[in-house]
């Protein structure tokens, strides 16, 4: 009887373990994301998960196979990641993953990538690291990185905006990584830079923050932070009233933060951005429509780089007549494309950046606001020569497969 | 625990089989060897929290102190991984002599507190000194040179080196809860007055106890550097410190079997739910409850007493 | 040095302390009488300003009304965690309420992630509290004036039910010993029930009270909760006194730091902690073998 028992626990536990079915077929091609999915940023996630669908069903096949989608949530946490990159790239068997925001998380990834060698395109994370001295041949990086945003904003912003800037910085490496290229922006367009405070994350209270800086009396208040510290210095800001004697700058602002607090809040304030729904781009008005009709809200740019950076990856097996991680690459490095997201873009050989011009949008007034949803005015733009600096300018040593 | 010696082989042979055929039936691999290093870790916090009856909320500090000891070492010295490891377990345990004297001082939840501080005190120092840690971002490209001809690369070979870890924990674990100095840890645990009261010094063996829990997590954490090529700050942090308590709890303080079974379930169910459920958190919190509850003594302790008597 | 700005930073400072003392009132009165060290304590606060964004937002109910009506809410929902789970571990050692509020923690926060869905929503300063008002020496947010007289009131008022109605000593007597008051025929249990409810409302009004300060997100719990943790063992577990000066230390203390040495602003009440902890483990006013 005890025996009995104890055996079939074992085998229980055995079979409980046991996953039978064979992670893919083999004639068909898999995509891979993986984002955050749940948590306050899952709005980000949720989009690129979204756009990777989307663009799989436009595309339909590629060299007469099906194409597979898979998608995992990393909780914006850089160890999950890495098991999740562990386990699509070798239990799933996925021929690529995309997206992956958090820097951590996709650096992990990257390294999973080259480990496993089978590509990653980063389209989310912000680190240059990735094209930078964590580079690898296995990784492609989509969409925007750290100094572009902060270049942008601080080349543009330095001409038109003013030249006194205070700038409150999210404390961790995304944060440092954004204030070291906007200043160095900022001092190329003689700006001044009045102050500086390195602020914990998810803070609540930005009030002894917004203090120093209407103390310091800057032209511009700029805020390197995202998500719920974007929307609590906003308002602080607004409380204070300092944002009546000056201008507000974000690095990141999306529009689930000006629908949460509501466009007053944000009103007139500026961010830098690699693509805005309503930009004159082949297809990209389409894309909106499609989403807003399945979704209910229009996408955001980083869901816009993950539907191109998939179309572009099934392209690229077009073009390389198979899923073979070399011939994809390479068929990849050096390509200029147009569609939705970048008209045109191009993906540079040295260190594997995709770079396209960069956008300066203003939020709107709420009485600006005819559409839904329609948040942002374009008012300028950057050439991706600047917006992005010379190939290779982060110190990535790109070695051969 | 009086060893039955006949059913005790049939349990090792039974047993032994089981882990060597462990990873094929795990979805992947390195999902077997964060399971074992899960284990390791437990057998470890159990001495400090079934067997000595302390509860430490900041167990994640020699978790991650083993990590990053082994991953700095590994990146910065050229040395073979076993030799990595041995100086993420050697800095854990030099931390630990301070910390745990320092947090024995308080009884009762104060303990439960303190160490809860100092852990966080050591995220934030490690968050801070980004040049040696990489902050958030973590410690990246940790290396597995190989182990003379032993490629490590692979993920099923890493898998048996962190088994032989495992069982060479596991006897470590036996060894040392029937050595007299567990009983006297189990007597410190049931009435710590009375046991001073008999003239033992009481405090000198609280502090062996967590050194020794401290010896096992920075041994985990130095396999978890290894294992994932890179270190995530988060290794350090609160999770991690309420992770080790759930599984030691759910799988049955004071049985050293038990949270064995219970990094198993929890490291799997963790990795199995949160690819196909959005609300696992819930279904863990609710386990938790329940476990506190009813099974007192942690669901497999439970069940071990009701089907198996030995 | 520029006293002006650093008194208008201080007193801004006041705010911060306004919320670390409400939550480790709440946190240091369960403790000192029920000896259960609440981890759910943050979620708790969290439910408090869900409370208020239902009860504001979603069912546009005035604001002041809601100060009112969530902490009993909250308040209520304390008390049958108390009545269902908690009570039931008395007789056990202590460790098993912590475990156990550990995982109601998780419980609770994942419920809201799941009802009201994981982004947390916006919540705006009401209308009559909004704008600032001149004090002279500078202008200040009326809203956050408003926090601060509230803080006070409270507190005070407190202090005033636990050291001069019979219900406080009650609590009192409860505390330093239980089972004589059970024998002096005072339902002790009931009390319990009482105080753990008290506790959580006061955790609730920090939530309502901070939700238009910062925005409302199923986990603003977890990361106030350590800090909470700090106060209450700076301040000496237990010690109402010590949970308001506390408080107000730290709250200060993490503002100066943000003016003078930014990088470390919130690891100051760490260190401040650790000095505590070495030189006066129980804290400014513990008391002796007090649940050890």
């Amino acid at each position: 009887m005890i025996k009995r028992s104890l055996i079939l626990t074992i085998v229980l536990i055995g079979v409980l373990f046991w996953v039978v079915c064979p992670a893919k077929a083999a004639d068909t091609v898999k995509v891979g994301v993986i984002s955050v999915l749940s948590g306050p940023l899952a709005v980000i996630g949720n989009g690129e998960k979204w756009s990777a669908e989307m663009a799989i069903n436009d595309f339909g096949t590629v060299l007469g196979k099906k194409i597979e989608f898979v998608a995992r949530d990393h909780a914006y946490n850089p160890g999950i990641a890495n098991e999740k990159a562990k386990e699509l790239y070798e239990k799933e068997k996925v021929d690529v993953i995309i997206a992956c925001p958090n820097s951590a998380a996709a650096l992990a990834v990257a390294q999973q990538a080259l480990i496993h060698k089978k590509p990653f395109i980063s389209t989310s994370a912000g680190t240059t690291d990735l094209i930078g001295k964590r580079c690898n041949r296995y990784v492609i990086k989509w969409n925007y990185n750290d100094y572009m945003l902060a270049t942008t904003v601080g080349l543009w912003g330095a001409e038109h905006l003013g030249k006194r800037w205070y700038t409150i910085t999210s404390d961790y490496a995304w944060g440092h990584d954004l204030l070291k290229h906007f200043t160095a922006a900022l001092k190329k367009k003689g700006g001044i830079h009045v102050g500086n405070d390195m602020v914990a994350l998810k803070t609540a209270d930005y009030s002894p923050y917004i203090l120093k800086a209407i103390k310091a009396k800057p032209d511009v208040l700029v805020l390197l932070n995202v998500g719920k510290d974007t929307t609590n210095s906003t308002k602080a800001a607004v409380e204070f009233g300092l944002k009546k004697t000056c201008k507000i700058v974000h690095a990141l602002l999306f529009g689930p933060n000006i629908k949460g607090a509501g466009p007053e809040v944000f009103a007139d304030d500026y961010c830098a951005m690699s693509w805005y729904w309503k930009v004159d781009n082949p297809g990209a008005r389409e894309y909106a429509d499609k989403y807003l009709k399945l979704h209910g809200d229009r996408p955001h740019f980083m869901a816009a780089a993950v539907y191109s950076a998939t179309w572009q990856y099934l392209e690229a097996v077009k073009r390389a007549g198979t899923t073979d991680p070399e011939a994809v690459i390479k068929a990849l490095e050096g390509h200029t494309f147009r569609d939705m997201f970048a008209n045109p873009g191009y993906i540079r050989p040295e260190d594997h950046m995709q770079v396209a011009k960069a956008f300066l949008l203003r939020a709107k007034q709420p009485e600006e606001i005819k559409e839904d949803y329609d948040y942002f005015e374009i008012v300028g733009t950057v050439p991706a020569e600047e917006a992005y600096g010379k190939p290779g300018q982060f110190g990535c040593k790109m070695k051969g497969f | 625990m009086k060893i039955n010696s006949k059913y005790s082989l049939w349990g090792i042979i039974l047993g032994f089989l089981f882990f060597l055929l462990f990873p094929f039936m795990t979805p992947y691999k390195a999902l077997a060897s964060q399971i074992l290093i899960f284990a390791i870790f437990a057998i470890g916090y159990d001495i400090l929290f079934g067997y000595t009856g302390l509860l430490s909320f900041g167990h994640a500090a020699f978790f991650g102190l083993g990590a990053y000891g082994t991953g700095l070492s590994l990146i910065h010295l050229s040395i073979p991984v076993p030799l990595g490891i041995l100086i993420g377990v050697i800095i854990s345990i030099l931390i630990a002599f301070p910390m745990g004297y320092l947090s024995i001082r308080s009884r009762g939840i104060y303990f439960v507190m303190v160490t809860l501080a100092f852990a966080q005190l050591i995220y934030f120092i490690a968050f801070k000194w980004r040049a040696l840690t990489g902050g958030d971002d973590g410690l990246q490209g940790v290396p597995r040179p190989a182990l003379g001809p032993i490629n490590l690369d692979s993920e099923l070979v890493l898998y048996y080196f962190i088994l032989f870890f495992f069982i060479v924990s596991v006897m470590l674990g036996i060894r040392i809860i029937n050595s007299p100095f567990g009983k006297t840890l189990q007597c410190l645990r049931e009435n710590e007055d009375r046991a001073k009261s008999i003239g033992y010094n009481t405090n000198r063996f609280k502090l062996i106890s967590f050194v020794i829990s401290a010896f096992f997590a920075g041994l985990a954490g130095g396999l978890y550097a290894v294992l994932q090529n890179f270190v995530p700050l988060l290794t350090l942090g609160l999770d991690i410190s309420g992770d080790i308590v759930v599984i030691t709890l759910i799988g049955g303080m004071g049985t050293l079997y038990g949270p064995i079974m219970g990094a198993m379930a929890i490291v799997f169910l963790k990795n199995l739910l949160s690819s196909y459920i959005n609300i696992w958190p819930l279904i863990l919190g609710l386990l938790f409850v329940v476990s506190v509850m009813t099974f007192r003594k942690g669901v497999f302790k439970e069940l071990k007493e009701k089907f198996l008597k030995f | 040095m520029d006293f002006h700005f650093i008194f208008i930073q201080l007193f801004n400072g006041l705010i911060l302390g306004s919320i670390y003392i409400l939550l480790s009132l709440g946190l240091t009165v369960i403790f000192g009488t029920l000896g259960v060290v609440n981890f759910a304590h943050g979620a708790i606060y969290m439910l408090g300003a869900y409370a208020a964004y239902s009860i504001v937002t979603l069912l546009n109910i005035n604001f002041f009304l809601a100060i009112l009506i969530c902490p009993i809410i909250v308040g209520i929902i304390g008390m049958l965690l108390e009545r269902s789970l908690i009570s039931k571990l008395y007789k056990f050692p202590h460790f098993y309420n912590l475990l156990l509020t550990f995982g109601m923690m998780f419980f609770i926060q994942d419920a809201i992630k799941i009802i009201y869905g994981p982004e947390g929503e916006s919540f705006n300063i009401p209308q009559m509290l909004g704008g600032a008002v001149n004090l002279g020496f500078m202008i200040y947010p009326k809203y956050r004036l408003f926090v601060i007289l509230i803080t006070a009131f409270l507190a005070l008022g407190v202090w005033l039910f636990i050291e001069k109605t019979k219900l406080g000593a009650i609590i009192r007597a409860g505390t330093d010993d239980s089972e004589m008051v059970d024998a002096l025929g005072i339902n002790i249990s009931r009390t319990f029930t009482l105080v753990f409810g008290i506790g959580a409302a006061l955790s609730g009004l920090a939530g309502v009270l901070s939700a238009p300060i910062q925005d409302v997100q199923p986990l603003m719990g977890m990361d106030i909760l350590v800090e909470t943790f700090v106060v209450v063992i700076v301040g000496g577990m237990g010690s109402i006194g010590g949970s308001v000066l506390a408080g107000l230390i730290i709250g200060e203390l993490i503002t100066l730091g943000v003016i003078f040495w930014p990088p470390i602003a919130t690891s100051l009440m760490y260190i401040l902690m650790v000095i505590i902890l070495i030189a006066r483990p129980r804290g400014f006013f513990g008391r002796a073998q007090f649940f050890e």
